[in-house]
């Protein structure tokens, strides 16, 4: 017997504040992704295996993506989108018996439709993950069996808030309910642009052959970096020898937190600025900002900032981070993580900011 | 036993001036900086013939015995064994000749090169070329060849080039030293207002400080005018052995020490980015093989690729300490007129930074300071003088040191 210990609903920034689409650097695959991080947790034992069901459209690459997103072997089952479907395997998998599983429903209503109240579904782009494990009690999860016209990712995201008291830990970490005041912005012409962004555009010789991509998946997808037992320097990103004490033996993986991290340096990159490769992103969504985030003590990353108007962050913040699509190379996207600010994690703002000037003329 | 004791003393004597001594520059030639119609392969020969046309008491091309090129080969025109270019356009085909490649800091690398080859092998004259033409090419390719040079993984593509990395080591030296965008302003001012007197500077106009602070920002806190320009140009050097130099010219210039070093590529990797390990430890070997002190040093050749990388230099090289060079640059000691003239030449801000050419072109404005040969530019009392050469944000640097003797 399989139980449900832990859901996550997700959905972005970008889609609150009436217009219910993600970002432009967005689709099934990153949102899936978020919801399925925040279900998933961190975990030691990379020999584990899982199942993960996904319900509704995702990319092709999503058959090693989800295995790479968590780090170890994971076989990857594709359902139609329908609220049916997943009742019906949801049943299937509490009356079975077997290791973890994790349901995945993600939507993201197409982008031509940008006019408020208009999007193609009732929930836009959110994304939910049900994680399953053995149980010995049965415990089924009261989602309708049965036929529907709602989209699964609908009936599971309004299931899994009504459910989300009782579930102990709660692990519902969506934004639905907590908009911000302000309620960014979103342009629906942005995420338009973005959909046309031509990806067979490359970069001619400053590009990462897929190769080395895949390679470095666990240092750009889940920050792991090594640890060294003789020096107990970390490294990071990995590259299987401790940057101290040059010794290849005894480093251990180290994950370091996704969230959290502190804004040690920003740009905002204005027109011009920017690799060719970002052209038609500041084209769309116009200047962007780049933080050095420290991690943890002393290990930093470099990351795009994304879900803000650039500007918003500065030295300081609090920022955490999520998987988002980065560029366009060799036919495909590559993915990474890009930092988004916290509501509470603004750095003190009655000093000046860096540059001396108010946070609105920054770009 | 005396004599014997003398002897030995006078080859320590001797063995101490030849270490002090490494290498002799006897020519040195540099083309005009800027949008030029030239393309690389005039800009070598003239930077080259004019090397010679410098040599006082003449040099030959049958005497140069080894070259080497310092270029990035921009635009990709030629970015295959262009060392054969070089000896083509320069008239030394047949001797061997070395691209050196360290992106902006190719030229200083370039020199490094040449001073090995001249004690391992003897060589009476050894040519440093160093190139690029970088106006050639569409504003997008322009822009694509600018980030070749940084961390292409982490950095590039999280969206910078090196305006980016350097807006971000600004934004963290104003968080830990406080607002310097006056002194910021103040280095672009200053190397625009010596760019003027040089009639090889790319811009030869002064700006003020409040026109670089109202500037478009490109990479904030830096803008449009905190980054020097896109250029075409070409610079070469003649070396000698010391003990040959005045076979050559009466007036040398002596290279008396020089040191290099590199860093991480993406600065997320090292644990400070408000100051450059690799000018340090390059700074450290430089005075440490020339046995100089700081004080001994009368002007700098420092690579201002921005306006931020100027106070790091003064910091980097010990001449101010951390987070001192922004009061040390509003105090006027960097003018030219000040008590430690900085980039008289106009610096890579003024002068243009045609990327492979920098290096060998700080060497070329030393070698006319020392000889009081700069005109209305000429820093007085200049005897002893430092170039520092950066590639990247960083990741390599070359330092060398160089006296009348």
């Amino acid at each position: 017997m399989r139980s449900v210990v832990r859901l996550a609903a997700y959905v972005p920034a970008g889609s609150l504040g009436g217009l219910r689409i993600g970002a432009f650097d967005e689709d099934t695959f990153t949102l899936g992704a978020t919801a399925v991080e925040r279900a998933w947790g961190e975990r030691d034992s990379p020999s584990e295996s899982v199942e993960v069901h996904l319900f509704g459209e995702y990319p092709k690459m999503a058959e090693w993506g989800f295995p790479a997103l968590l780090g170890r072997e994971a076989k990857v089952l594709r359902h139609p989108g329908d609220a049916g479907e997943l009742a019906r395997t949801l049943q299937e998998l509490e009356e079975s018996s077997g290791g973890p599983a994790i349901l995945v429903a993600a939507e993201l209503p197409e982008r031509t439709s940008g006019r408020p109240g208009h999007s193609s579904s009732p929930v836009g782009a959110a994304a939910v993950a049900f994680l399953l494990e053995h149980s010995s009690a049965a415990r089924p999860f009261p989602l309708e069996k049965g036929g529907t016209n709602r989209s699964a990712a609908d009936v599971a995201f309004h299931r899994a808030k009504r459910r989300e008291a009782r579930l102990k830990p709660s692990a519902y970490v969506g934004d639905w309910d907590a908009a911000p005041a302000d309620g960014r912005p979103v342009n629906a012409d942005l995420a338009r642009h973005a959909a046309d962004w031509d990806i067979s555009a490359v970069s001619e010789g400053a590009y990462v052959p897929r190769a080395r991509y895949l390679e470095n998946l666990p240092s750009r997808w889940r920050f792991v970096a090594e640890e060294c037992d003789n020096c107990h320097e970390v490294t990071f990103p990995a590259r299987g020898t401790c940057q101290r004490c040059r010794r290849r033996d005894g480093l251990a993986p180290l994950l370091l937190p996704k969230d959290g991290g502190r804004v040690v340096a920003v740009t905002t990159i204005g027109k011009g600025g920017q690799p060719t490769e970002f052209d038609p992103q500041v084209e769309s969504s116009g200047p962007y900002q780049v933080a050095l985030v420290e991690l943890a003590n002393g290990i930093r990353t470099t990351l795009q900032v994304t879900d803000a108007t650039a500007g918003e962050v500065r030295v300081g913040d609090v920022v955490n981070t999520l998987l988002r699509r980065l560029y366009p190379m060799e036919g495909e996207w590559r993915y990474g993580r890009k930092a988004v600010p916290t509501l509470m994690g603004k750095a003190e703002r009655d000093e000046p900011s860096v540059d001396g000037r108010p946070n609105s003329e920054t770009s | 036993m005396l004599r014997g004791f003398n002897d030995s003393v006078d080859k320590t004597v001797r063995e101490a001036e030849a270490l002090a001594h490494r290498a002799a520059i006897v020519g040195a030639g540099h083309t005009r900086f800027g949008v030029l119609d030239a393309g690389p392969r005039a800009l070598v020969r003239s930077a080259v013939e004019s090397a010679f046309a410098s040599v006082d008491k003449g040099a030959e091309r049958q005497d140069v015995s080894e070259a080497f090129l310092a270029t990035l080969g921009f635009g990709g025109s030629q970015i295959g064994n262009s060392a054969a270019l070089l000896a083509e356009e320069a008239g030394v085909v047949g001797a061997p000749v070395t691209r050196v490649e360290n992106a902006c800091a190719s030229g200083g690398f370039a020199l490094r090169s040449a001073v090995g080859a001249l004690s391992a092998r003897a060589s009476p004259l050894v040519l440093v070329v160093g190139v690029e033409k970088m106006t050639d090419v569409s504003n997008a390719r322009r822009r694509y060849w600018l980030g070749v040079s940084g961390d292409t993984e982490w950095e590039r593509l999280a969206g910078l080039t090196f305006a980016g990395v350097y807006g971000l080591i600004a934004s963290r030296y104003f968080a830990e030293h406080g607002n310097a965008s006056e002194a910021l302003a103040e280095v672009a001012a200053k190397n625009h207002e010596n760019g003027a007197l040089n009639p090889n500077a790319h811009f030869q106009k002064r700006i003020s400080r409040a026109e670089v602070l109202s500037a478009p920002r490109v990479a904030d806190p830096l803008g449009l005018y905190d980054c020097c320009p896109v250029s075409d140009g070409a610079a070469a050097l003649l070396l000698s052995p010391p003990d040959l130099a005045h076979r050559f010219t009466d007036s040398p210039v002596y290279l008396d020490g020089m040191g290099a070093g590199t860093d991480f590529l993406a600065v997320q990797e090292r644990g400070k980015i408000t100051s450059f390990r690799a000018t340090q430890r390059a700074a450290h070997e430089a005075f440490r093989s020339a046995g100089w002190h700081r004080s001994d040093v009368s002007f700098l050749e420092v690579h201002d690729c921005f306006t931020i990388a100027e106070l790091l230099a003064l910091e980097d090289l010990g001449f101010a300490g951390p987070g001192e060079a922004p009061a040390m640059t509003l105090s006027g000691a960097t003018r030219r007129d000040g008590r430690l003239p900085v980039n008289p030449d106009g610096g890579l801000k003024a002068k243009g930074h045609p990327i492979g050419a920098t290096g060998v072109s700080q060497v070329y404005e030393i070698f006319l300071q020392l000889r009081g040969e700069a005109g209305s530019r000429q820093v007085a009392h200049a005897g002893h003088a430092l170039a520092h050469n950066v590639g990247g944000a960083g990741a390599t640097a070359a330092v060398s040191l160089f006296s009348v003797g």
